[in-house]
């Protein structure tokens, strides 16, 4: 006969974080229903087994601890994890560092767009495309206006996916992954192809698009502006952030997606592929190309994950969320200026 | 620190920002007029240049878009008004046929992905 239990759930302050748990919680054979409750922080559970609520609450605790939850009979006040205690109360403490997050992220907003506009990386690279060339074309790409869209994607996944406890370097080690080998690869499929098909400028403006919107909506709920009330986020993105977080699949699709984001420096990598002939230059000139902007990516992700761990959490979330925020901005802005649909607003 | 002094750094900040992305002023310089045809050249590197520049209306005119080691996004060229995009060659010219503007036409252009932009004013 089914018995329900209720328990309380620590870390879930999240819409994801709710779909998560009763996702792991439905894949035990005992559990017949679970019902996590965002607002007090509980999770119902339907149960045929014959166990008492202390087991029952430790052995579910196995099952989403690597995800940084714990259930419990009594309600347990977590004596450390700063970005639970922020979602949480505190109201003014929170406050003042929302008030704080803001002056830095528009720090760092200042000096990128100041890097764009110095010209210092604007020098043209000469001569052949070699894979060496690439790869400074990579190195360069990583610091440019690329970085707005393709960078500050990888900073709000990553703050985000560090943000809800996921065992964060492994999804990060596979979006990486994801990136180098559909790069090579692809390269080496447009080497193949040669010159009969080109890339779609819409269809990469409006992955763009996309992008920027993700962006957006990470970057306002890193400030704390959609988590703030738990607002759910609209369905299909709530989906989209589950996936992320839960299979082992996601990350590398969405490396293979950074392929298509519209990125000038990639754009002309592609075409260097295009007309190199052959899948093997094709290929080590996109590995190259790739390879070459995964210093400043692979910084952004780690760096997030370690900062998100540290003390500075809050801070560092809500700074994140800024910078997210303007770089969200800018490349929707651009990019709807580069479809045609507004005028280009500014020009760096 | 308290609240007013966060505000105040941030509103100084959004006024920088905002400072980095004015555009910049005419000019009339890559403007030549060869056998009753204008060419305008603009170079494409790491944006465009000139970003503003004033040409003749009402007679025939050739834009000439200079790409030299050019992998940025200044090289996928979009104007909109004429549906040209095109990735341009890494290094060389490529000339696209304006046809006839008359005066007081603006003609925009920028890359692929909309961050830099161009505009030729015909007066």
């Amino acid at each position: 006969m089914l018995k329900t239990y209720t328990f309380h759930v620590s870390g879930t302050y999240c819409a994801s974080c709710k779909i998560l748990i009763e996702d792991i919680l439905n894949e035990q054979e005992f559990v017949k229903n679970a019902r996590v409750n965002l607002k007090k922080e509980t999770v119902e559970i339907e149960t045929d087994g014959e166990k008492n609520p202390e087991e029952l609450a430790e052995l579910l605790t196995s099952k989403v601890k690597p995800n940084g939850y714990t259930l419990s009979v009594e309600k347990i006040i977590p004596a450390r994890s700063a970005t639970q205690r922020d979602a949480g109360g505190e109201e003014n403490k929170k406050d003042d560092v929302v008030w704080k997050a803001i002056p830095i992220g528009l720090v760092f907003l200042a000096l990128f767009f100041m890097l764009q506009k110095s010209g210092i990386l604007s020098f043209g690279i000469g001569g052949k495309t070699t894979p060496a060339t690439s790869f400074i074309v990579g190195l360069i790409a990583s610091v440019s206006s690329c970085l707005a869209i393709v960078g500050g994607l990888v900073l709000s996944l990553s703050a985000k996916i560090s943000q809800d406890n996921v065992s964060d370097t492994k999804t990060f080690l596979l979006f990486h992954v994801g990136r180098l080998v559909s790069f090579a690869v692809l390269g080496g499929v447009l080497g193949i192809i040669g010159n009969a098909i080109g890339i779609n400028f819409t269809f990469t403006a409006i992955l763009g698009l996309l992008a920027s919107i993700v962006m957006l909506m990470l970057g306002l709920n890193l400030v704390g502006v959609l988590a703030k009330n738990k607002i759910a986020l609209p369905s299909e993105l709530f989906n989209f952030f589950r996936k992320i977080e839960h299979k082992t699949f996601t990350p590398l699709v969405i490396g293979f997606g950074t392929f298509f984001l519209p990125c000038g420096f990639t754009q002309s990598m592609q075409i260097v592929a295009l007309s190199s002939g052959s899948f093997t230059s094709g290929m080590s000139i996109m590995f190259a190309f790739a390879l070459g902007t995964l210093p400043m990516l692979a910084l952004l992700s780690f760096g997030s994950s370690s900062f998100a761990h540290g003390k500075h959490a809050p801070l560092f979330f809500k700074s994140a969320g800024v910078v997210v925020i303007g770089l969200g901005l800018f490349a929707l802005l651009a990019g709807l200026a580069g479809l045609g649909i507004i005028n280009p607003l500014f020009s760096i | 620190m308290n609240k007013t002094v966060y505000i105040i750094i941030a509103l100084a900040l959004i006024v920088v920002i905002g400072i980095i992305f004015a555009g910049g002023a005419g000019s009339t310089q890559g403007v030549e007029i060869k056998d009753g045809v204008q060419y305008i050249k603009i170079d494409a590197l790491g944006g465009y240049s000139p970003q503003v520049t004033e040409a003749k209306g009402g007679m025939p005119t050739k834009l000439v878009v200079a790409t030299n080691g050019t992998y940025d996004c200044s090289a996928s060229l979009v104007i909109p008004s004429i549906s040209f995009r095109k990735i341009l060659p890494q290094t060389g010219e490529t000339e696209i046929d304006l046809g006839i503007f008359k005066t007081g036409e603006t003609l925009k252009g920028l890359c692929g992905m909309g961050m830099y932009s161009f505009q030729i004013n015909f007066n």
